[in-house]
């Protein structure tokens, strides 16, 4: 029995391991990045520790489809001889694509797994079946899996997608499309900071740390901002984050990280006075310094503060009408994904919400998205939303899963018949 | 320099209007070499390309020019308005903010002595140390880069599919149901009530508005 490599090519982070396993051997960015100690483009490691400042960087996905097939073949070899330790040659693979990809994306694709790495058989999936199949095999009782059906929203790097599943296919006239996604948070925090404290334009991923360190969601956000404008000690959300100096420390660092959780002592209430009181008290134990420290920012060390950001950088994924975007918001997004299908799946389907993706990270991120969904379900129907133990590795565990049941050798395209019959009669057999 | 900014903003880059603006611009400016830096800019590499379809009855014309698609409703419209805030949105799907230029550079000029850089580093052996024309290097560029997801978009040729085909542009969720939205200062991110008369951005106070003068007012607009 060969071994089934599972592969999860995401926009942003590419996750590879055999299947059978319970997490991926291997989570890296799918980007060559070149920083500033060097001249040329390399890999990224698992466990690296250099500097990442202004790393200039090459992506072979743009907008989560797979454009340039060269640079991703280079990565694939990189991850396959040095960090997996697999040969393609004797292995199955299983390839993660994004919803709605282009034939010729597809015909790429099947090339460079059948030509260049000379795979012996292939099998694509697509994230919300995967998804769905974990989910439901995790509770074996629940609605899930009884009714077969569920609807997942997937808020990846490159885009959201809300697409509902049924008896672990995807449907995919209902699946509905946002073009937001985690890189667009960051560009967006980028401008932000750059235009009001720092120029960071250069800094993926260090804005890529500030964004997944410091912005939550916010449950009211004009109660947030009327917060955020007070000063001093009154202003909940203010962070300070320093950046990598690449002498005393290369990575960047929250400068307070007990300042950063005070944002959540805010309750519905609006019962502001509280906090600040509790406040008082860990000023007076930190002793002096503390003030000093808050009213100035201290220019030599390349810091810079986060008052309102910190919640109106998410905010855009509820509200893309804030940027000025002509999108619906993830809830419309959910609601007009369930109306595209059988009505009799409406009620299920809302009950069924499952939350995958890197950018549900967020913390609040499913309390906000149940209080703007609600208004807009009728009230017949139950919302629930269930969010993944670990949304980033959701699909990969659905696609290990998927490789180690009995039958999926047969479910596969070899090679033989790749040569035979060409991409897009083999593509067929997928069903999307 | 000034032709070069103004060049890389050309609406409707029809080729009969390519043709127009470039013995305009031969007109004005005598000198030779800002025509070729117009066909040129048509090469460079955009985000997006455009089939330009010369006549109804020929064949589409495979020359591609490449503009990014919000750029072209953008720059349809002489709205000023409309220009700056969508090029706020284009940029944020950018991966380089700022060293896109330099990549080229290094691209080409990098001497590898490292064997498995070849992928990207495909030297050209020229007959002798020939200094390349411009058209000779653009059309390496051209070929080179790789094409562009609305390149791709667009000879996929999606909008002739049925409609009960599912496809890429039919996933989209399209407007939102109200057209009532929250405006923000562009400058401290609060609450903004007020519009930049000039470009159109939000600023909630005075001083807003004075750093929002000195500092990016228009500077999105072509």
């Amino acid at each position: 029995m060969s071994n089934v490599v599972v592969l999860d090519n995401g926009g942003g982070l590419i996750k590879a391991g055999h299947g059978g396993d319970r997490d991926p051997l291997v989570t890296i960015p799918n980007c060559l990045y070149r920083p500033l100690s060097s001249k040329k483009f390399q890999h990224p490691s698992p466990s690296t520790s250099e500097d990442l400042t202004s790393a200039a960087v090459r992506r072979p996905i743009d907008r989560g489809y797979l454009i340039n097939p060269d640079l991703q073949r280079d990565i694939w070899a990189h991850l396959f001889s040095s960090l997996l330790h697999v040969t393609p040659s004797s292995s199955c693979l299983l390839l993660t694509e994004p919803l709605f990809t282009l034939p010729y994306i597809q015909r790429t694709t099947d090339e460079l797994v059948f030509e260049d790495f000379n795979f012996k058989s292939l099998f694509v999936a697509d994230s919300p079946s995967l998804v769905h199949l974990y989910e439901a095999s995790r509770r074996p009782e629940g609605l899930v899996s009884k009714a077969q059906c569920s609807l997942v929203v997937d808020c990846g790097f490159s885009f959201t997608h809300a697409a509902p599943v049924f008896q672990n296919f995807t449907v995919n006239y209902a699946a509905k499309r946002i073009d937001l996604g985690g890189k667009a948070l960051t560009n967006y925090l980028k401008e932000l900071v750059s235009y009001r404290a720092i120029n960071v334009m250069d800094e993926t991923f260090i804005i890529d740390d500030v964004k997944e360190k410091l912005c939550f969601v916010s449950l009211d956000v004009s109660r947030d901002l009327h917060i955020a404008r007070k000063r001093g000690k009154d202003n909940l959300f203010r962070c300070t984050y320093v950046l990598p100096d690449g002498i005393t420390h290369t990575k960047g660092f929250v400068k307070d990280p007990d300042a950063a959780q005070r944002c959540f002592t805010v309750d519905d209430e609006g019962s502001t006075p509280q906090p600040s009181e509790t406040e008082k008290d860990v000023v007076q134990i930190d002793g002096t310094e503390e003030p000093t420290s808050r009213k100035r920012i201290d220019m030599t060390k390349n810091e810079f503060d986060l008052t309102n950001e910190r919640f109106l950088v998410p905010e855009m994924i509820f509200q893309p009408a804030d940027l000025g975007m002509n999108e619906a918001g993830l809830a419309e997004c959910i609601v007009r994904a369930v109306n595209s299908c059988h009505p009799y799946l409406h009620s299920v389907l809302y009950e069924s919400i499952i939350l995958t993706g890197g950018s549900t990270l967020f913390p609040r991120f499913a309390e906000r998205l149940e209080m703007e969904l609600r208004p807009l379900v009728p009230d017949d129907y139950q919302v629930k939303i269930t969010t993944q133990e670990d949304p980033i590795l959701g699909v990969w565990r659905g696609g290990s899963l998927l490789a180690s049941s009995p039958d999926f050798e047969a479910m596969c395209v070899t090679k033989a018949e790749y040569e035979e019959l060409g991409s897009a009669r083999c593509r067929r057999r997928f069903f999307h | 320099m000034l032709c070069r900014t103004t060049c890389r903003f050309l609406v409707n880059l029809d080729h009969d209007w390519l043709e127009l603006a470039v013995t305009q611009l031969d007109a004005c400016f005598p000198d030779k070499g800002r025509s070729h830096d117009l066909r040129d800019l048509a090469h460079e590499r955009e985000s997006v390309s455009f089939t330009v379809a010369m006549e109804e009855e020929r064949r589409m014309s495979t020359r591609t020019r490449k503009v990014a698609p919000k750029m072209v409703a953008a720059l349809a419209s002489s709205d000023n308005r409309t220009q700056a805030a969508l090029a706020r949105l284009e940029a944020l799907e950018n991966d380089n903010a700022g060293i896109e230029h330099v990549e080229n550079h290094d691209d080409d000029d990098d001497a590898s002595l490292d064997d498995d850089d070849d992928v990207y580093i495909q030297k050209k052996q020229l007959k002798g140390t020939k200094r390349k024309t411009r058209q000779a290097k653009a059309l390496e560029d051209a070929r080179k880069a790789p094409r562009s997801f609305f390149e791709l978009l667009h000879e996929a040729n999606l909008e002739s599919l049925p409609p009960h085909v599912p496809s890429y542009l039919r996933a989209a969720v399209g407007p939102p149901s109200s057209t009532s939205r929250r405006h923000f200062c562009t400058v401290c991110g609060f609450t903004g009530g007020y519009t930049c008369v000039k470009c159109g951005m939000r600023f909630c106070s005075i001083r807003c508005q004075h750093i929002h003068d000195d500092t990016r007012c228009m500077k999105f607009v072509a």
